[in-house]
């Protein structure tokens, strides 16, 4: 994935050392690159955050630079292009330029250079990571694109619009909308830690979005209030809204099985310094039930938004999976039914704020023994410093089996591990030697023979009466 | 089995007046004075065969037939003893000397005993 900075390394590390390698030997040899190798790992995640911005026309640097300026400081490197740019492209020699994908042009009408539906799709299904807004003059081109990862934006030149809750600073169609806290998402890995209690009211001017309802993996981050809908503001309502209340959504999530996320805001204005600085006043406080407040929480939640969808939040990995009897350290060969195992697994989380993998503090981390269906399901138990484990007795049905853990939770990269064993049956010589149901048996064949060497003695020497009358006649 | 004969022939000749207790008292007598001492401990030594495999087989009822091969073999080890001795019986019989002329009581006994050890040889082989 990082070829460029590898044979950058291996490169400059081994012209020097050339002679001297061929003087070590081979074994030796592979070992020091798998040094260089792990030298270089580090180095890999910081390069996690290549992110290429697409804008309608390039003045959006400035009438976005506070949230561009959020970003470089969280470490992005940003390279900002127009949407049309002839140049574009995400890939160069079969690898990707770039990890992650902010879409900030709603109109554009076609992508420009090799950037097209495909090839975006593609680079989600690759591990990359989305973010798009758009706005109430979105083009066919951004459109398609969420269409392909389940979210239907509202057509071209319809608005958000809620005649409760919108905003003082209003031209009067009614479509700068405020949204409040109450209508996020419970997830706070995705969202923020305290934003479900103490974000401000967001400002939102733009377009609706609608998710497939029997997609699983569309995350509703923000939906509208019951009294929003969406619909052109310029024309009469003759049809029924595309979006109408809660059904509506303003920012919509996806985490795709890959671990690939994508963001889809419904407003491109959301991030614009005007909004991050501006003041929340409702037009009509006590219908809208929403506080005036000096400040929108849009930078806050940009921020944490951002955080979650470019892979610094929620990151989850494990590693050392060890499995033995119980009581013991290494893993046997093989299994044997009804033995007591032990199985381990340490399990980190990213931490964005130091940049380092820390332990993870989770308490539902399940395991599944599993030979087609699961035959044991038990709990992990958790020491504190991240390392999971659980005791229990095999089944008594040999196969081959799988240790797995399969971890998926909203906001966090899934976890799958799995670990195959062989459980093998009873040898002829683990059986019960003497069946205690079987005494009963062992004693009556024994006193068979018993009976017969007595009755054997009884018989042969018995007086016979017939011979003793006779003597003593 | 003569006298067997001679009891049934007196129960049939006075039918009505003799009632049940009177026939089982009346062969209890004829046994016990009419057979003799070797019969009598093989007789014994059946007994003692049946109740064993009647306790078993009530065992088996009850708690089952798990180990299948150890039930069988142990009641199969009760039943070939008793049809042995049953047939020691048969041939050390004075009253059956005409059907076995050429076989001495010695001849019967040795036959019994070889017999008896091939069957408790197999009993043992089986019984797991």
């Amino acid at each position: 994935i990082y070829p460029e900075v590898l044979i950058l390394c291996i490169h400059s590390c081994t012209s020097p050392i050339g002679l001297i390698s061929e003087i070590l030997n081979k074994s030796m040899r592979v070992s020091f690159f798998a040094i260089v190798f792990l030298v270089c790992m580090p180095l890999a995640l910081c390069t996690t955050k290549r992110t290429l911005v697409l804008l309608e026309n390039l003045s959006f640097r400035e009438s976005f630079s506070q949230y561009f300026k959020l970003l470089r400081d969280n470490g992005f490197e940003l390279s900002f292009r127009t949407a049309d740019d002839s140049t574009l492209t995400l890939t160069k020699y079969g690898e990707f330029l770039y990890d992650n994908l902010i879409i900030f042009a709603p109109s554009v009408r076609e992508f420009g250079g090799k950037l097209n539906t495909p090839a975006i799709t593609d680079f989600v299904d690759n591990g990359g990571n989305l973010l798009v807004a758009g706005s109430s003059s979105i083009g066919e081109a951004v459109r398609e694109l969420a269409a392909e990862c389940g979210v239907e934006y509202d057509e071209e030149k319809t608005a958000l619009i809620d005649h409760l809750r919108y905003d003082a600073k209003d031209t009067g169609r009614h479509t700068l909308v405020i949204a409040d806290k109450r209508n996020l998402l419970d997830a706070p890995i995705i969202i923020g830690d305290n934003a479900k209690a103490s974000l401000k009211p967001l400002l939102y001017r733009g377009v609706a979005m609608t998710a497939d309802s029997a997609n699983p993996l569309v995350l509703p981050i923000l939906h509208a209030d019951s009294t929003a809908y969406s619909f052109n503001p310029e024309r009469s309502i003759d049809d029924y809204p595309n979006a109408v209340g809660q059904a509506a959504l303003l920012i919509a999530g996806l985490q795709a099985r890959n671990n690939a996320r994508a963001v889809f805001v419904g407003s491109l204005e959301f991030f614009s310094d005007e909004f991050f600085g501006a003041a929340v006043e409702p037009a009509d406080a006590a219908a809208s039930g929403i506080a005036a407040s000096e400040l929108s929480g849009n930078r806050d939640l940009a921020l944490s938004l951002s955080q979650w969808v470019f892979k610094q939040r929620g990151v989850l990995r494990f590693r050392d999976v060890k499995h033995s009897l119980a009581g013991e350290s290494a893993p046997p060969e093989f299994y044997t039914v009804k033995d007591r195992v032990q199985y381990s697994i340490t399990i980190d989380i990213y931490k964005p704020e130091t940049g380092r993998w820390e332990p993870f503090q989770g308490s539902d981390v399940q395991l599944e023994f599993v030979r087609i269906d699961p035959f044991v399901r038990t709990n992990l138990r958790s020491d504190g410093k991240g390392t999971f484990r659980a005791e229990f007795q095999l089944p008594d049905v040999y196969g081959v089996y799988q240790f797995k853990v399969d971890y998926t939770r909203v906001g966090l990269t899934g976890l799958h591990s799995s670990t195959l064993v062989s459980v093998r049956p009873l040898r002829h010589t683990q059986y019960d030697r003497f069946i205690v149901a079987a005494y009963p048996y062992y004693v009556s064949a024994f006193s068979m023979m018993a009976g017969l060497y007595l009755f054997s003695f009884v018989f042969l020497y018995h007086r016979d009466e017939a011979a003793e009358h006779k003597k003593k006649e | 089995m003569s006298n067997r004969k001679e009891v049934a022939a007196a129960s049939q000749s006075a039918a009505i007046q003799d009632s049940f207790g009177t026939i089982v008292r009346r062969f209890i007598n004829e046994y016990w004075s009419g057979t003799s001492r070797s019969l009598k401990i093989i007789d014994a030594y059946m007994f003692y065969i049946l109740i064993t495999g009647v306790v078993q087989f009530a065992y088996c009822c009850l708690v089952g037939t798990f180990p299948f091969n150890s039930f069988l073999s142990g009641f199969i080890s009760c039943v070939a003893s008793f049809v042995l001795a049953s047939c020691l019986r048969m041939q050390v019989n004075p009253q059956n000397k005409s059907e076995f002329s050429g076989i001495t009581k010695e001849r019967a006994f040795a036959d019994f005993l070889f017999a008896s050890l091939l069957l408790h040889l197999v009993v043992i082989n089986f019984i797991g």
